[in-house]
C-alpha cells in the first residue's frame, strides 16, 4: 500500500528522517513541510541523503516553506502547493504523518 | 474523495496554520470534508477567548468562519479540552466554572468521533508538531 509521508520536524533536531527514508518503501512517497524542508540545505548529509534515494520513490516539498526559507530546490524533489498536497493525499492508499 | 483531518498543535505551531491551508485546499478542489476533529493541544483553536495581534494571523478565527461557511461537523475532543480549560456553557455549568470559551459550531465529543471519521473518509490527514 503507497504511502505518503509527511515530515515537518527539522532534520537537524531530531531523528524523524533518517528513519523515515529507512522505512519509505519503493512506491512511497515523502513530502517536507514546515521547518523539514532544511534538508534540502546545500551541502548537507540530509540533502545528499535524499538525492540518493531510488528513483522510484517520489519526493517532494511543499513550495511556501521552501521559499520562506530561501532555500534551492533540487532537483530530486519536486514543489507542490497545498492543491498539490491535496492530490497527493488522493494518489497514496494513506497519508503517515510523524507528528 | 472523502477527508477526514485531525489536528493535534496549538494556533501559533505552522502546522495548525497548514491544516487549514489544506482544508480550504481540499474544499476548494471539490473533496468532501466529513469531519475536523482536534486533539491534544489542538482543541486550542476552537476557543473564542484567543486574543491575536491586529496585524497577525487571527487561526481560531479563519477556523470558525471556514467552519461556519463550509457547514463542516467541528469536533473537539472533550476529554483534551476540559483539562486545557475549553469548555462549553454545558460543561461550565456540569463543573461551576465561571466561564464557557467554546461555542458554535464547534461541539465537544470523545474520540470514538475520530474513529468513526476515519471509517467514514477515504483519507484520514493528521497535522501535528511544528
Amino acid at each position: 500500500m503507497a504511502t505518503l509521508h509527511v515530515l515537518s520536524h527539522s532534520p537537524f533536531t531530531d531523528s524523524r528522517l533518517g528513519s523515515c527514508l529507512r522505512i519509505l518503501g519503493s512506491q512511497d512517497a515523502l513530502l517536507l513541510c514546515g521547518d523539514a524542508v532544511y534538508a534540502l540545505q546545500a551541502g548537507s548529509v540530509q540533502r545528499q541523503a535524499l538525492e540518493l534515494m531510488p528513483e522510484s520513490t517520489a519526493l517532494f516539498a511543499l513550495d511556501e516553506d521552501v521559499q520562506a526559507r530561501g532555500l534551492d530546490l533540487p532537483a530530486r524533489l519536486t514543489q507542490v502547493d497545498y492543491c498539490g498536497f491535496v492530490a497527493l493525499s488522493c494518489q497514496y492508499d494513506k497519508v503517515n504523518t510523524w507528528l | 474523495m472523502k477527508f477526514a483531518i485531525a489536528l493535534f498543535s496549538p494556533p501559533h505551531a505552522p502546522s495548525s496554520r497548514r491544516a487549514l491551508r489544506f482544508a480550504e485546499a481540499a474544499v476548494a478542489g471539490g473533496h468532501q470534508i466529513v469531519r475536523l476533529f482536534f486533539y491534544q493541544d489542538g482543541v486550542h483553536s476552537a476557543s473564542s477567548n484567543v486574543v491575536c495581534a491586529q496585524d497577525e494571523l487571527d487561526l481560531p478565527g479563519e477556523w470558525r468562519e471556514f467552519v461556519q461557511a463550509q457547514h463542516l461537523d467541528g469536533v473537539v475532543c472533550i476529554a483534551a479540552a476540559l483539562r486545557r480549560g475549553v469548555l462549553n456553557a454545558e460543561e461550565a455549568q456540569r463543573y461551576t466554572r465561571s466561564a464557557a470559551n467554546l461555542n458554535l459550531p464547534w461541539e465537544l465529543s470523545g474520540l470514538g468521533q475520530l474513529h468513526e471519521a476515519t471509517q467514514l473518509a477515504d483519507r484520514l490527514v493528521c497535522f501535528g508538531g511544528p
